[in-house]
């Protein structure tokens, strides 16, 4: 098999499939380093986002990146109302005891999209997009932006982790809970920019899913292991990690089909998750020890 | 004058334990005091209950005219008096200058007059200001962790055994920059395992023992006296 082969079937598809995985993850990274535990609702709040996306899409006739914005402000107000309301009452319990209620969570979001939606495949737009070619390489304009976006997405955020006050509270946060409180650094506004970021990230990846795949009510639950893979894969608690992760992750997926049947393709995200584990539980770049 | 801080009769503990019985101190505008005692004595829960970290159930503690016995710490804090912990007291992964921000987190508007007079008392730290705190060393941690508390320009720093762990040469110097803090305007209540050494130095101490208060005078005084060489001293 030639180079060209090698990228045009297996690596580009790996890189847009990472990208849009990165983008769960970093949400997933967050949550886990500000609030300490594993949110097993994140793929769900996915595909929440990605159908709100279209809900406005079909409303309105407008492209599915004009609608990601909203999909990202309604799943960041939906994140903010799920921790008032549920995750908010348990912040003194044992983390497992909200890890099972993200569980719980998980199947609610998606039985709302299934009342809303269906359980039937839906996509943005109908029809059958050309990859171009670029010296061989070829590919389709949406994984190009994929890609952009999930740049650019991360990019502001890194900047609103280094340079902005709330953004260094949240570093703060993260890096020693107790010296944060002794600041008189407000833990509840902390928790609730946390939520907002990762829910509006989660709807971004949903959208980018759904641009380049299709809508189901279980897409976001399918993400679910590959994100926490690419999560504890860079380190908890590193963005970049996070981004890192996910396009390892994203790649070794796609790679997977040429020794192993394609079935065994969500295999790959298990495998790398249990070797980093009992190999390096820090991760790559050296996050929190779970 | 009135003390700036004073604890009268203090009876607390965690949860349901009482850990000090009718402790009373107190530590005067520009004064270094030190609580000095065997381990488990409680010297560093009778620093706690002051910044309101206690469950106290009897006595009082009045700062600078206001009965703090029942604030929380971010109430405290915002009044005037500072906590560096034993441990922990650092943001690891953010650099000496982002720890020095985030000491003077409730504070609006413009904060070089803050940083200039930490970067004053600690020259090292503002050659170093953009490295992570983590990689520092145990003296320069200490130093980080006292900048971040006086960037809200506390009147009274709190300090849980601040040489903990350090070499005599940094010790010394964290004591001669406790002098300096002093001569700021702020008073310092400190924790000491070094009881001779920070006898030495400080203005007044108490000793405690059990929970309770045994001594107190100049520290020239509790170093003279013979029963508190015998006991806490090592003869």
């Amino acid at each position: 098999m030639g180079t060209l082969e090698l990228l045009n079937y297996y690596v580009i598809p790996g890189i847009v499939l990472g990208s849009i995985y990165a983008l769960g993850a970093v949400g997933i990274t967050l949550v886990f380093a500000i609030l300490r535990y594993a949110h097993l609702a994140h793929g769900d709040l996915a595909t929440l986002g990605a159908f709100l996306g279209l809900a406005v899409v079909t409303a309105f006739g407008l492209p599915p990146l004009v609608a990601l914005p909203v999909a990202m402000i309604g799943t960041a107000a939906v994140a903010v109302g799920i921790d008032k309301v549920f995750y908010e009452h348990l912040r003194e319990r044992p983390k497992i005891v909200t890890v099972m209620a993200s569980l719980g969570i998980a199947l609610m979001v998606r039985s709302v999209v299934q009342v809303i939606w269906g359980v039937d495949s839906e996509s943005y737009v109908r029809g059958i997009v050309r990859p171009e070619d670029y010296f061989g390489l070829r590919i389709k304009d949406r994984e190009i932006y994929t890609v952009l976006f999930m740049i650019v997405l991360v990019g502001v955020l890194q900047l609103f982790l280094s340079k902005s006050k709330w953004g260094k509270a949240m570093r703060a946060m993260s890096d020693n809970p107790n010296l944060a409180l002794l600041s008189g650094i407000d833990n509840r506004k902390v928790v609730m920019l946390t939520w907002i970021i990762a829910g509006a990230l989660c709807a971004a990846a949903g959208v980018f899913l759904g641009i380049n795949t299709e809508l189901k009510s279980m897409m976001g639950w399918h993400m679910l292991l590959p994100m926490f893979a690419a999560a504890i894969l860079g380190g908890v608690g590193r963005v970049e990690g996070a981004v890192l992760g996910g396009l390892i992750v994203g790649i070794a997926e796609e790679m997977s089909v040429l020794v192993l049947p394609s079935e065994y393709k969500a295999g790959m995200a298990f495998a790398i998750l249990l070797i980093m584990l009992l190999v390096r539980p820090t991760g790559l770049l050296r996050g929190k020890v779970l | 004058m009135t003390a700036l801080l004073s604890m009268s009769a203090v009876t607390g503990g965690y949860g349901d334990t009482d850990i000090l019985e009718n402790v009373s101190m107190h530590v005067d505008h520009n004064e270094i005091v030190v609580i000095v005692g065997p381990n488990g004595a409680g010297k560093s829960t009778a620093m706690k209950a002051v910044f309101g970290l206690l469950n106290v159930r009897g006595g009082s503690i009045v700062f600078d005219g206001d009965d703090i016995t029942k604030w929380v710490p971010n109430r405290i804090v915002q009044r005037g008096i500072c906590y560096v912990p034993q441990v922990d007291n650092i943001f690891r992964e953010m650099s000496i200058h982002e720890n020095l921000e985030m000491g003077a987190f409730l504070k609006t508007g413009d904060l070089s007059a803050s940083y200039d007079r930490v970067y004053e008392l600690f020259p090292d730290l503002k050659e170093r200001r953009k490295t992570l705190a983590g990689s520092l060393s145990g003296g320069q941690r200490q130093m980080v962790a006292m900048g971040r508390a006086l960037m809200l320009d506390p009147k009274l720093l709190l300090l849980d055994e601040p040489t903990a762990g350090l070499s005599p040469r940094y010790m010394e110097q964290i004591f001669q920059i406790c002098r300096d803090v002093r001569d700021t305007g702020v008073a310092i209540l400190l924790v000491e395992q070094h009881a001779k050494q920070a006898l030495a130095f400080a203005d007044r101490g108490y000793v405690l023992a059990s929970g309770q208060n045994r001594h107190e005078g100049s520290g020239a005084d509790l170093l003279a006296d013979r029963e508190v060489a015998e006991m806490f001293l090592g003869g």
